[in-house]
């Protein structure tokens, strides 16, 4: 029974602490791009390449190098690792249907070029000042 | 034998390892526009217990002349303008001789999400993967089926110098989502490839082969999740200049010209990818008539390839595969062209599973069994190649292939 309670318990916390992960990371937009929400599978394809439109408007997805927010993107929204998320970007570019997006290296610069670029969608910590852009609810 | 197949094995796993650590995608500027920088490369060893295979010799201590890579440039201009090229080279035994060709080089302007324009040299869209044919790293298997994609015919069906209409729609009710694309321009073959290699067994140099093509491809997302379904065709008109040495009977001439008069191709497909798991499955049927001997003659052959194929990525570093190819060929020839051959000279049923090790820095190593039934050597290229097995062919043969690539 102690085990079962702690099993319950453990259970409990780690759905609270994926909850929280997942609540972490925001997709931000450029002020352009129509759309104020989007759902999971089109921010998929957007982000690996499959489309290049949200809401009928061409959109540009800009990505984080690393870190914590690039990682909790991926498993919540994309479902790959970075190394394949990444291979599978690469085989856009070698087969020539896509160009690798425009990766960078924190939070602030993923704001600051989504803010001043027509078109560009790319997601950053919750936490992190992001002024001049849009917040996409993912739904 | 096996300390050979060892050093070979290290050897290339070494090699990709200095070009992986060495090598990254770079990103700068000319003027406004950022270009970006990126490449790959693989490196095979073939082992077989009888035959040649592929060019190569294989049958021996095994070959290791089995090298590609290629260099790409892009450059994203605008969010519907992209502008990007690749170089390339190979070696693949006889095949490829270590030049380094351009393999496309294109505009892409697509002002709608339904409409969309490449021009340029554009990579043909032909089933599942024809376009991504090399990108080792995200195939599971070392050599796809090749029945459907063999790698010595590559040149043939790679791209074309033209322009390709294309676009994606959402269906209504749910019904997921088409690709389509349309091309039409014209395809020159390298002369390191497979079909002038095949010629020189009957005394023919060629010069220069190609002609006209056009095609489509449409291709159906369907509701059900991970499932694609679509369909290829491929039209031609090809024309072969070279000479002609009077090794078979019909005379000599330097002047050597061959032409189609039907060469089409239709491909069907369907692919599933759930989580860790995909399969795969294609037909192909290559129906080709062509006028050879400046007219004296014909040769039809019809070619028909399927393959089922899948695989599951078991952990982080690892991921199994297997599929079943299917080669068949039906030829008939006016006169002076023999087709009596036997039956395993028409067929290569190939059974293949492979490991597949998922290495740090973008590294992968294949290990792949192959246990073929029939060589298909008949009258138009199928991996086993008259020149390069003078004492004729066994039935069967069994290959090992090792694999490793890099890309960046």
């Amino acid at each position: 029974m102690k085990k079962l309670l702690c099993s319950l318990l453990l259970a409990a916390s780690a759905s609270i602490f994926v909850v929280q992960a997942k609540a972490q990371v925001i997709v931000i937009a450029n002020p352009s791009v129509k759309a104020s929400d989007v759902s999971k599978n089109d921010l998929k394809d957007v982000f690996t390449g499959a489309s290049t439109s949200l809401s009928g408007a061409n959109v540009v997805p800009i990505l984080l190098k690393a870190g914590t927010a690039h990682e909790e993107f991926l498993q919540a929204y994309i479902g790959k690792n970075d190394t394949a998320y990444r291979a599978g970007w690469r085989s856009l570019v070698f087969s020539g249907q896509g160009t690798m997006p425009k990766t960078l290296d924190g939070d602030a610069a993923v704001v600051e070029f989504v803010a001043h670029n027509s078109g560009a969608i790319g997601y950053i910590g919750k936490a992190t000042p992001h002024e001049g852009v849009k917040v996409l609810t993912v739904r | 034998m096996k300390q050979t197949l060892f050093r070979d094995v290290a050897g290339t796993v070494l090699l990709a390892l200095t070009a992986s650590i060495c090598l990254h995608a770079q990103e700068f500027k000319i003027g406004t526009e950022s270009i970006q920088v990126h490449g790959f490369g693989t490196q095979g060893y073939i082992k077989t217990n009888d035959n040649n295979w592929l060019t190569m010799n294989t049958s021996g201590g095994g070959s290791a002349a089995f090298t590609d890579m290629g260099l790409n440039a892009s450059s994203q201009i605008r969010s519907n303008l992209r502008i990007a090229g690749q170089v390339y080279l190979r070696k693949l035994g006889q095949l490829g001789d270590w030049r380094p060709l351009l393999d496309w080089a294109m505009v892409d302007y697509r002002p709608k999400p339904w409409l969309g324009f490449r021009a340029g040299k554009v990579k043909t869209v032909l089933g599942l993967f024809t376009d991504s044919q090399d990108m080792d790293f995200s195939n599971t298997y070392a050599l796809l089926p090749q029945s459907v994609y063999p790698i010595d015919l590559r040149d043939a069906t790679i791209a074309h110098i033209g322009g390709d209409i294309y676009g994606k729609a959402k269906l209504t009710h749910n019904l997921g989502s088409v690709a389509y694309t349309a091309y039409g321009g014209l395809r020159w073959d390298n002369m390191h490839s497979g079909y002038p290699f095949l010629l020189q067994t009957y005394g023919i140099t060629l010069a220069s082969y190609g002609g006209p093509v056009y095609g489509g491809d449409f291709r159906w997302k369907t509701p059900m999740r991970g499932l694609t379904v679509g369909m290829s065709r491929l039209n031609q008109q090809i024309t072969g200049k070279g000479s002609y040495d009077g090794r078979i009977g019909i005379p000599a001439t330097p002047h050597y010209v061959e032409y189609s008069k039907q060469d089409w191709t239709n491909q069907y497909y369907g692919q599933l990818v759930k989580d860790k798991f995909h399969a795969e499955s294609e037909y192909r049927r290559y129906l080709r008539n062509q006028v050879v001997f400046n007219g004296i003659t014909w040769v039809e052959t019809d070619v028909r390839g399927w393959y089922v194929g899948g695989g599951y990525q078991v952990n982080k570093w690892f991921e199994a595969g297997s599929y079943y190819s299917h080669y068949r060929l039906f030829a008939t020839a006016g006169p002076g062209v023999t087709t009596a051959y036997s039956d395993p000279e028409e067929h290569n049923f190939d059974k293949v599973v492979t490991a597949k090790f998922l290495l740090p820095k973008s590294i992968t190593l294949k290990l792949e069994g192959h246990f073929m039934d029939g060589n298909g050597s008949a009258l138009y290229p199928a991996g086993f190649y008259a020149n390069v097995n003078p004492n004729g062919f066994a039935d069967n043969t069994n290959a090992l292939v090792a694999r490793t690539g890099f890309s960046f």
